[in-house]
């Protein structure tokens, strides 16, 4: 499955809060429409992402997904900026 | 205003990195001095929490993780759980119910947020630091008090105050016992060796059902014998066998440790093989370990093996019994849990004479069978279902890594019925 983005932002080996505090940077920099793969090994942004597409104002969270890569799990996400 | 000769030396590969934004940045416009926040210990966290210090816990961690598990105080604690993504969406709207004039305390769920919201915070003006290792530095923190203490030696309280574990260290002449430990067993190793002792035998009042217990390990480490009731040792709702090594107990069968002797009774209710101990002292020191059967302001519920109906006329007699025939008015009462953290004086320690809890504890008031039995079942917490795989754990059907355990042990004990 591949969920189509418009820019790719790798915050892999980034501790919280900073795969947030990037991605709100950089999904402000991107047109209404687009979307934003962000690629993070922090576990915890999966529960912190999905929290935080539910309060934001202008984003939308199309997909997550776990994908490994030399013996690390990847944890991907998708955002869409709505407004 | 930077007075450079105060700063580190960088390291010589640094160097030409470390000046040259020194050398090129334009003039920012003045700005206020960096904002430093203090990070406090779980440590210091916890005695500003048994001193009841009217703290504001602000906790950025995502909803599910605050459901889960929160810091809990006493009167004056609040805790607000306010995402760190809040203040990264909108800084001033997830700022705006935090009041100015507390001293807040934010905690997350590693240390990086935390500490990058108490810094939004302090330069906003406000009174903050953050919780050094985050919630699991909380989460393990183990707390060591004396409870009780003379000339045969004394009676030490190990805690872990985020789930309300309790369990116990005696130490009398050289040697030592240890009732209900926790997992992580070197803070045993550290008290029996502070205390000049060796330790004689580990005891389990029962097979927990909430974590993970400690006595193998240690009876491993050490040679010491470990105690359990082979009612305890088959797995209750599996109906499979133990494979630790374990020595069952007898009713009534006594330890010497040093000068005191501890005495072992059967105290069937919360699982079918719960004993409690009692310790006499020379000096006439008296006290109870109660394990899970009857704590402080309420007691164990029977239905964590399964067999609630079965268990619940045994538990009966247990409090209505039992209890009554093996304490003294000032024995202490020394249960493995509490529900909040008010159970504790000021002094951290969790008891209270017998005659205390007898006349305070709701859950003991009088009442018949059938009285009792519509009380019980009708104050039954949530059976959380990793009781079920914690029991394996504890008597060697499962293997548990340090991550499964600490997610098993997720959360604080549900061993009580509610209030």
């Amino acid at each position: 499955m591949s969920t189509h983005f418009d820019a790719t932002l790798d915050v892999k080996g980034a501790k919280c809060p900073m795969p947030l505090v990037k991605s709100r940077k950089a999904i402000g920099d991107l047109p209404v429409g687009h979307v934003l793969q962000v690629i993070a090994t922090d576990r915890g942004s999966i529960a912190d992402f999905q929290g935080w597409a539910t309060t934001a104002k202008n984003i939308r969270l199309i997909a997550q997904e776990t994908t490994a890569e030399g013996g690390q799990d990847l944890y991907v996400h998708y955002l869409e900026r709505t407004a | 205003m930077t007075d450079l000769s105060l700063m580190p030396a960088p390291a010589a590969t640094a160097a030409p990195a470390a000046v040259a934004p020194l050398t090129t940045a334009p003039a920012a416009p003045a700005v206020a001095p960096a904002v430093v926040t203090a990070a406090v210990t779980a440590a210091e966290l916890y005695a500003k929490l048994l001193a009841d210090a009217p703290l504001l816990i602000v906790d950025v961690r995502n909803p599910a993780e605050f459901a889960r598990m929160r810091i809990e105080g006493r009167e004056a604690l609040d805790v607000l759980n306010i995402p760190y993504y809040a203040f990264i969406e909108d800084e001033d709207d997830a700022a705006a119910p935090i009041p100015t004039d507390r001293e807040v305390v934010v905690v997350c769920a590693k240390e990086g947020s935390s500490e990058y919201v108490a810094e939004l915070l302090a330069a906003r003006g406000m009174a903050v630091s953050y919780l050094a290792g985050g919630f699991p530095a909380w989460g393990n923190h183990v707390d060591v008090r004396d409870v009780a203490a003379g000339a045969w030696g004394k009676v030490i309280q190990i805690a872990r105050p985020a789930r309300g574990d309790l369990s116990f260290v005696v130490v009398s002449d050289g040697a030592a016992a240890v009732i209900d430990p926790l997992r992580h067993t070197a803070v045993y190793h550290d008290t029996i060796a502070a205390a000049g002792a060796s330790l004689a035998v580990v005891l389990d009042t029962h097979v927990h059902a909430d974590h993970i217990s400690g006595g193998p390990a240690l009876a491993a480490a050490t040679g010491a014998p470990y105690h359990v009731h082979a009612y305890d040792a088959i797995h209750p709702i599996d109906m499979l066998p133990a494979t630790i090594p374990y020595t069952s107990l007898d009713d009534g069968q006594t330890f010497p440790i040093g000068a005191v002797t501890v005495t072992a009774h059967w105290f069937p209710g919360h699982t079918l093989g719960q004993f409690n101990f009692r310790l006499d002292a020379p000096d006439g020191t008296s006290a109870l370990f109660t394990g899970d059967g009857i704590f402080l302001r309420s007691f164990g519920r029977p239905d964590l093996g399964g067999k609630g109906e079965a268990w619940t006329p045994l538990l009966y007699e247990s409090l209505t019994e039992r209890l009554p025939a093996i304490v003294h008015p000032h024995t202490l009462i020394l249960p493995a849990h509490f529900s909040a953290l008010d159970e504790a004086g000021a002094d951290g320690v969790f008891s209270a004479p017998y005659a205390a809890v007898a006349a305070t504890n709701d859950a003991l008031r009088h009442r018949d069978l059938a009285e009792f039995t519509a009380y019980v079942l009708g104050h039954l917490p949530v059976f959380p279902p990793e009781y079920v795989q914690i029991k394996r754990v504890n008597i060697g059907l499962l293997e548990a890594g340090e991550q499964l355990a600490d997610e098993l042990e997720l959360g604080k004990n549900i061993c009580a019925l509610s209030e």
